[in-house]
């Protein structure tokens, strides 16, 4: 991170803004703001111009919008791009759209930014850093993911205890990592997942419905007290902690709003720390692509208590942070790619199938 | 790490009011085209656009309620379709005054204007189809009594005890309001429960119990209702306790969750599409690549080439100096190759600089559709308004400054000038009355026209009016012609109009106009034909920053004035002159010309009839002036700079300039100094002197 800045260009069709995220991005020496563009016309020929190593880019903008401009983006430069997003549903489906079309990341404006305005800033900044150091895109367009197993969901299917269940932790490259891994699984997939995206509130409810839509697993953003089902993805909402318990008629997903951990709710330590603690030798952590390190001690307790744990291998990570902490401190047991990821863990939930109590739910 | 400093969020804030104005016009204009084309969906989403930045940016600059407001507009106006019952052009105008109110209210710290007319028209909008509500907690129904939602774990416990033959009840007990501590009545009524049921689920939480007045059981037992009932009704503690059977339509947890997620999922997913369709294809109007630069710096770069200039006719008189010194050297032609290239450069200069300021006339037309259409709204009227000449460029500040006139003359037009559709069905004219705004280059000058095809003005009842109203004695206003007697309609005080309206006509109004068109060294004349329609006539100059001016001098002062104030140069002497009452006045080709003696008069006796004297001949307020002067000093291009206050402490000056061989020279505010004469009633010169006749106005429309 030494050297030369990161080049930015802000593109957005606020003046507002064009003013105002150069002004917070200049208080960062190492980033260097050389241009801003009002929509996605101007904005490709000031990547031209001036060559700019990350864009941040509005996705509302007359013209040329940001969802366009993103498509020609990745199909010619392969810069990477930050979303600035706002609150609102459209905002939500939008930024989604934009992440499954490689965006890098997005930071969402909360309404109450003017006040949270340092906050956002660090994000912002950190997201562009490990933007400009990441190696370049991971595209897995519509066309690459492969059909999921079942495209018809078994609706039908009686609730299941699941054999084992599957924590994972993600953050930055996320979304298209999850949707390419979750649409390999069948239908009947006897595992049970636990999700913690590190993404803010108003957007992990959309985020699920997408991933539900793409695959033939079960996704749902998770409420107090839902199932931990076989063939079930259960999504941590925004701004909430997920911890799993068993009880006598099921194991559960219960949410709490405790203060975030390692600077983030949903944490992956959190969720993972409660996994090891509930399920024991039954329990699946995997770490995949993210910055910082959150996740990376939960997985030793996972290990620690018996659990198999994983860590999404670096060819495959648009940032290999969160990985390579829990790598670093001993805490992974093995390192996987994303594309051999699906396969591992179905052979991992196959084995030890819970026959008998799965029979007699039935 | 970051500190936003208050300055930072100051400028921030300037910024946005500056932005913010912007998106009001173009959501005023997308509502005006809205009105004509309403089903257009393009002009929609350009709506929901600019509402869209103008959220994000007014949470940016931490103004939350126009935030949240248009946050409300944005999700009512995605949902694509709506309800008849409200015009989506009306709520464009109404969101565009309850924003602009708003913003007024923080510039000035002021209350927030009420925004319930707003607010009601987007509930309405937003409660249209009702599938439209896609997103957020579609099962917090909106009953003063909230519905408790079981969680999958507590539903799967209640199915498993029907099939034990158990009965499942959802008891609500209301918290009595004497018991302080719910959290300790939650515990008693779980304990007396307990023996008779068994505990399925339970609200609220411990963490959420402080403010709770009433608490949701889902219990499963073999026993009757009525004996929960009395064991819940703990005296002090529960004040009423209700049970009811909990229905049985959740047979599978998995198939109950999708059939409620699936139509959601759906309308969202139809939108996103849209969306990312309308994203290639809106262009609105051609992309601008403005560059946002302070007025100020603007200001402070002509300074400095001012400055400039001044130190090139100081190079250059040094040059002269030098040449006649040692004319023989060979130096000589290069300094004056590079003296001439730098001229050049320097000119070119200038003019770029001049030109940033520059701005079409159309930023102030554009607003112009909106509020013509209010006003004939509210007039009764139907107007058609045309506009030319949006392309001619001005000065940005004095573009400003004339928006407040031009309204008033606009509305003004509206209002008295159009006759109602009777009255022009009875005139043979087409009942659709026409307004046309047009501007254009003349001279130097900006001219910019409001004409209307109204009734015109009636020069009789003008003089009526102002004999009423004390403006002119009879035996003046009988000497006036009828350029005079129009001009009397820009004096303070005088309206014609019959009744006074809310929109026009409260007595202050083109008196106001005219005196900020003096302030900007502008004029103001209006033209009329009864029956045909009446024109106002708006001239400015280019730019306040740089004029071409006359320069002269009075007992060895320089002054200058406007270069196109001055209509010609006459030589007299002094014997030429003559004196009516107080007036000095000079016979010009058959005219009488007023005379404005700016130096002394020579002293009696000292004064020789031969002396020769130059007469300024000046337009000013519909007639001609003579300004005598003692010399001429040629024309020049001044760069003006703004005398504060301090300095100066009169306003017969409105600036002053710096003359390349350091010269001071102090421009004359003609306006004030025709004031200073004309003792500031001006009825003396009409009184006292014939008439100028039309003549003194050859713009005049034949």
């Amino acid at each position: 991170m030494n050297g030369k800045p990161v080049r930015v260009l802000v593109v957005d069709d606020s003046a507002l803004m064009r003013k105002l995220i150069p002004q917070i991005l200049q208080t960062d020496n190492s980033i260097e703001v050389v241009g801003t563009a009002i929509d996605g016309n101007f904005g490709l020929k000031k990547i031209e111009e001036l060559r700019p190593q990350v864009v941040t880019l509005d996705l509302e903008m007359p013209g040329m919008g940001g969802l366009d401009m993103l498509k020609e983006i990745m199909r010619r430069h392969r810069i990477p791009v930050i979303v600035v997003s706002s609150h609102s549903t459209n905002s939500a489906t939008a930024t989604l759209k934009a992440l499954s079309l490689g965006a890098f990341d997005f930071v969402a404006k909360p309404a109450d930014v003017s006040s949270r305005m340092q906050e956002i800033t660090r994000e912002l900044i950190a997201k562009i850093k490990a933007a400009a150091h990441s190696r370049g895109v991971q595209i897995h367009s519509q066309m690459d993911l492969p059909t999921p197993a079942t495209t018809q969901k078994s609706k039908a299917a009686v609730a299941r205890e699941p054999s084992k269940v599957i924590a994972i932790g993600i953050s930055t490259g996320g979304p298209q990592s999850l949707q390419y891994l979750l649409s390999q699984f069948p239908g009947d997939f006897p595992g049970s997942i636990v999700v913690v995206q590190h993404m803010p509130d108003g957007f992990t409810e959309m985020f699920a419905r997408r991933l539900d839509e793409s695959c033939a697993l079960n996704v749902k953003e998770a409420q107090s007290g839902d199932l931990l089902l076989a063939g079930r993805v259960l999504v941590c909402p925004g701004n909430r902690h997920m911890k799993v318990k068993k009880l006598p008629l099921g194991d559960i997903a219960i949410l709490s709003d405790d203060p975030p951990v390692n600077g983030h709710r949903p944490s992956a330590d959190v969720m993972f720390k409660s996994v090891a603690e509930e399920f024991g030798e039954q329990a699946i952590g995997v770490l995949m692509t993210g910055m910082g390190e959150d996740g990376a001690n939960g997985l030793g307790m996972i290990k620690a208590s018996g659990g198999l744990t994983i860590a999404q291998g670096e060819q495959s990570c648009v940032v290999f942070g969160m990985p390579k902490a829990a790598i670093e401190r001993g805490n992974v047991m093995r390192v996987v790619e994303l594309d051999a990821l699906a396969a591992t863990l179905q052979a991992q939930c196959g084995k030890h199938r819970r026959q008998a109590k799965a029979a007699g739910q039935d | 790490m970051t500190q936003f400093s208050d300055e930072r969020g100051g400028e921030l804030r300037e910024l946005f009011f500056e932005t913010a104005q912007e998106l009001l016009q173009s959501l005023n204009e997308d509502a005006l085209k809205l009105e004509k084309t309403p089903s257009d969906r393009e002009i929609i989403r350009s709506i929901r656009r600019t509402v869209h930045t103008l959220k994000g940016d007014s949470a940016a600059a931490g103004f939350r309620e126009l935030s949240e407001l248009a946050h409300a507009i944005e999700d009512a106006l995605a949902v694509e379709t709506h309800g008849d019952d409200v015009s989506l052009a009306e709520l464009g105008f109404v969101a565009a005054d309850t924003f602009a109110a708003m913003l007024v209210a923080y510039r000035e710290n002021g209350a927030l204007p009420d925004a319930s007319p707003l607010k009601s028209m987007v509930d309405r909008l937003a409660s249209g189809p009702k599938k439209s509500k896609a997103h957020g907690n579609k099962k917090a129904s909106t009953e003063a009594d909230p519905e408790i939602v079981w969680t999958e774990y507590e539903r799967l416990a209640a199915a498993n005890a029907r099939a034990d033959r158990k009965k499942v009840f959802h008891i609500v007990a209301h918290i009595h309001p004497l018991c302080a501590m719910p959290v300790a009545a939650r515990q008693l009524v779980t304990n007396a429960l307990a023996s008779v049921a068994q505990i399925l689920g339970l609200r609220p939480e411990a963490a959420a119990i402080a403010e709770t007045k009433r608490i949701d059981l889902l219990v499963a037992t073999s026993q009757s209702d009525a004996l929960l009932i009395s064991k819940c009704e703990i005296p002090t503690v529960i004040k009423k306790a209700e049970c009811k059977v909990l229905a049985t339509a959740e047979p599978e947890i998995k198939e109950e969750q999708s059939t409620v997620e699936a139509p959601a999922a759906e309308t969202v997913r139809e939108t996103s599409h849209t969306e990312a369709e309308s994203a290639g294809q809106t262009p609105r109007g051609h992309a601008d690549t403005t560059l946002r630069v302070d007025a100020e710096r603007i200001d402070n770069v002509l300074n400095l080439v001012g400055e400039l200039i001044i130190g090139k006719s100081m190079l250059q008189q040094t040059m002269q100096e030098f040449a006649a010194r040692f004319p023989k050297d060979a130096l000589r032609a290069r300094f004056s190759d590079a003296m001439a290239f730098q001229a050049r450069v320097l000119n070119d200069l200038q003019r770029s600089v001049m030109k940033i300021r520059m701005v079409p006339v159309e930023q102030l037309f554009r607003r112009f559709p909106r509020i013509v259409r209010d006003t004939a709204q509210r007039c009764g009227k139907e107007v058609n308004l045309e506009i030319t000449g949006q392309d001619t460029d001005l000065d940005k500040g004095l573009l400003d400054a004339i928006a407040e006139p031009l309204t008033h003359i606009v509305r003004n037009a509206i209002s008295h000038g159009l006759e109602n559709a009777a009255d022009r069905a009875r005139a043979g004219k087409p009942a659709t009355g026409k307004l046309r705004l047009n501007a254009y280059h003349q001279a130097n000058q900006l001219i910019v026209e409001v004409s209307d095809d109204g009734r015109g003005v009636d020069t009789a009842k003008i003089k009526a009016k102002a004999l009423q109203a004390g403006i002119v004695s009879a035996a003046e206003a009988e000497k006036m012609s009828v350029q005079e007697l129009l001009e009397l309609v820009f004096r303070p005080g005088f309206s014609t109009a019959d009744e006074i309206t809310e929109i026009s006509g409260r007595g202050v109004g083109l008196d106001v106009v005219r005196s900020v068109l003096h302030r900007l060294k502008g004029t103001v004349e209006l033209d009329t034909r009864p029956g045909e329609g009446t024109k106002f006539r708006l001239k400015l100059p280019l730019t306040l920053a740089i004029i071409k001016a006359l320069l002269f001098r009075i007992e060895q002062r320089l002054y200058a004035i406007p270069l196109n104030t001055v209509a010609e140069i006459a030589r007299a002497r002094e014997g030429d002159l003559h004196r009516v009452d107080a007036w000095e006045v000079l016979q010009l080709r058959g005219e009488v010309l007023p005379l404005m003696r700016m130096g002394q008069r020579p002293a009696e006796g000292m004064d020789n009839p031969q002396t020769k004297i130059f007469v300024l001949v000046i337009h000013f307020g519909g007639r001609k002036w003579g300004l005598i002067v003692d010399a001429l000093d040629g024309e020049e291009e001044l760069v003006i700079k703004a005398l504060d206050d301090q300095t100066v402490a009169t306003d017969l000056v409105s600036g002053a300039s710096i003359l390349g061989d350091g010269r001071v020279v102090l421009i004359m505010n003609l306006a004030s100094v025709v004031a200073r004469f004309t003792g500031g009633r001006e009825s003396s010169p009409a009184g006292a002197f014939p008439p100028s006749t039309g003549r003194a106005m050859p713009e005049v429309r034949q």
